[in-house]
């Protein structure tokens, strides 16, 4: 019996050795799926569909910052342990989808409901929807037709939408989020990759801070302010650390190696 | 008697894996050489297969336009074109591209021209390639020399200009087996071609030292290098291109 356990053990490692890898393009996200999150801590315990979160819709409205700074929520998904109580308390989704009026005047739809009864099950689909068809009271095309386009991942350039004002973010909440000073400039700054050759890439601070504020990226993602006391490769990112923790899933994806390495290689 | 099953599964595996399908893909006729029928919606919308060539299309843009600007996947049928997004401006009618303009556009007139059903669509057009430099496979031309020599000068881009994409490592991959000479990759002659994405880091990841993976079974399954050396770029029947001391 013992034997053909670890035997057993011996296929599976093989098995897994043998397809960890495998060589060939990745299937990759259509636009309107780009940045889609499953939420399921709880959500198949209770008998519901794990949450779909669109944060492509989400992001036409709100800063990064206000979620995932003042909101609480996690980068990674499922990784804030959301319970429906804690919606119910104001907490989480709760704090904006509570019934009431939203920044921009429009009622926003209420979330969990504690308790809840059968009857409810619509209205829980709009956001417990995988593996359901549901309408989205929000069609992708419809929203973003006339936004500026791009390559990869939701296909729209949501820098320049911002810029153009054809989006106007919510950056904080009155009663939730701390008031703060406007944020000094910030430098931009030029990284050296390891391997020679690779043209050097170019960080904007700029560019990172309209959506993300300090908070979401320091200390806990790159430790410290200083440059260089980070240390990271580009095998790192693409296993979804440092810059790979919203490129890859959320913002532009890390299809797009020239939109990061931008300056030509110094010639020595 | 578990234990007998277990080892005829485990067998079965090491069997699978060693003698999986080592026959190279049948030599298509130098036209029809990477030559694909696009079929995801057009048979059951009562349209005939769209033909695409691209040996016909290599002469004027490098793969990069299309793999990486306009977003068209490596594999036949898993792009979502469509008749409304090509007319859109995307996929084939890109500005620049079958916009009506530079090229043919998709007005009802021309929907025969790429909607064959056929791979010999573009034959006549084949006798265009005859001063190009000969390779014995494949298109039956050396596309990297006819590039180097100036015979063709395919566009790199169509609206977002390339960065420098002079990386040019050479990297020597020694084989797994004894008396294989080690394979070379330039990345030089790819770069002219591609862009760093079209195989980083989804077919190769970029991890030095794990050339372990490549096993030349894998690639000819159509991993790895075998993705476009086996259907569009030049063929693997030419051992001696990438491994240059085989005799």
């Amino acid at each position: 019996m013992k034997k053909s356990v670890i035997l057993l053990f011996v296929v599976c490692v093989l098995a897994t050795t043998v397809f960890a890898q495998s060589g060939v393009k990745k299937k990759r996200p259509l636009p309107y799926e780009y940045g889609r999150v499953l939420i399921s801590n709880f959500s198949e315990q209770a008998g519901l569909p794990a949450v779909e979160f669109e944060h492509w819709f989400h992001r036409t409205k709100f800063t990064c910052r206000l979620c995932h700074v003042d909101l609480a929520f996690a980068m990674k998904a499922g990784g804030s342990s959301i319970r429906a109580a804690d919606n119910a308390k104001g907490f989480y989704c709760g704090t904006c989808h509570n019934g009431k009026k939203g920044p921009d005047g429009k009622k926003i739809f209420e979330s969990c409901s504690v308790p809840w009864t059968r009857d409810d099950l619509p209205k829980c689909q709009r956001c417990h929807s995988h593996g359901k068809v549901v309408k989205r009271e929000h069609d992708f095309d419809a929203v973003t037709g006339k936004f500026p386009r791009e390559r990869f991942g939701n296909g729209i350039n949501w820098e320049k939408a911002e810029n153009d004002g054809l989006i106007k973010l919510t950056d904080e909440i009155p009663g939730v989020s701390i008031p703060r000073p406007p944020m000094a400039g910030v430098k931009d700054f030029s990284i050296s990759p390891t391997t020679q050759g690779i043209a050097e890439i170019i960080f904007s601070h700029k560019k990172h801070t309209v959506w993300n504020g300090c908070e979401v990226c320091h200390p806990e993602i790159f430790i410290g302010v200083k440059k260089g006391t980070t240390k990271y490769s580009m095998v790192e990112i693409y296993g979804g650390k440092y810059c790979g923790v919203c490129h890859g899933s959320v913002a532009f994806p890390l299809l797009d190696c020239q939109r990061c390495h931008t300056k030509p290689v110094q010639q020595l | 008697m578990r234990h007998a099953v277990l080892s005829t599964i485990l067998c079965l595996i090491f069997a699978g894996t060693a003698f999986a399908q080592w026959d190279l893909p049948k030599n298509l006729p130098p036209d029809e050489y990477g030559t694909v029928l696009i079929n995801r919606t057009s048979e059951k919308n009562g349209v005939k297969p769209a033909v695409f060539s691209h040996w016909v299309h290599r002469r004027k843009h490098t793969c990069r336009v299309c793999h990486f600007e306009i977003e068209f996947n490596f594999k036949v049928n898993t792009t979502e074109i469509t008749e409304a997004a090509s007319k859109g401006g995307r996929y084939c009618g890109t500005a620049g591209c079958h916009d009506g303009k530079a090229v043919f556009g998709h007005s009802e007139e021309n929907c025969g021209r790429c909607h064959t059903g056929t791979r010999t669509t573009d034959t006549k057009l084949y006798a265009s390639l005859s001063s190009f430099p000969k390779n014995r496979y494949g298109n039956g031309v050396n596309w990297v020399k006819a590039l180097d020599e100036g015979l063709i000068k395919p566009l790199t881009t169509l609206t977002i200009p390339q960065a420098d994409m002079s990386f040019d490592k050479r990297l020597r991959l020694e084989a797994e087996w004894q008396k294989i000479p080690a394979a070379v990759f330039p990345h030089g002659e790819h770069n002219a071609w591609l862009d760093c994405n079209n195989c980083h880091p989804d077919i190769f990841n970029i991890k030095k030292k794990t050339t372990k993976h490549f096993a030349m079974v894998r690639i000819l399954q159509g991993e790895f290098c075998g993705v476009c050396h086996l259907s569009v770029a030049f063929p693997m029947d030419d051992c001696k291109r990438c491994h240059p001391k085989m005799r």
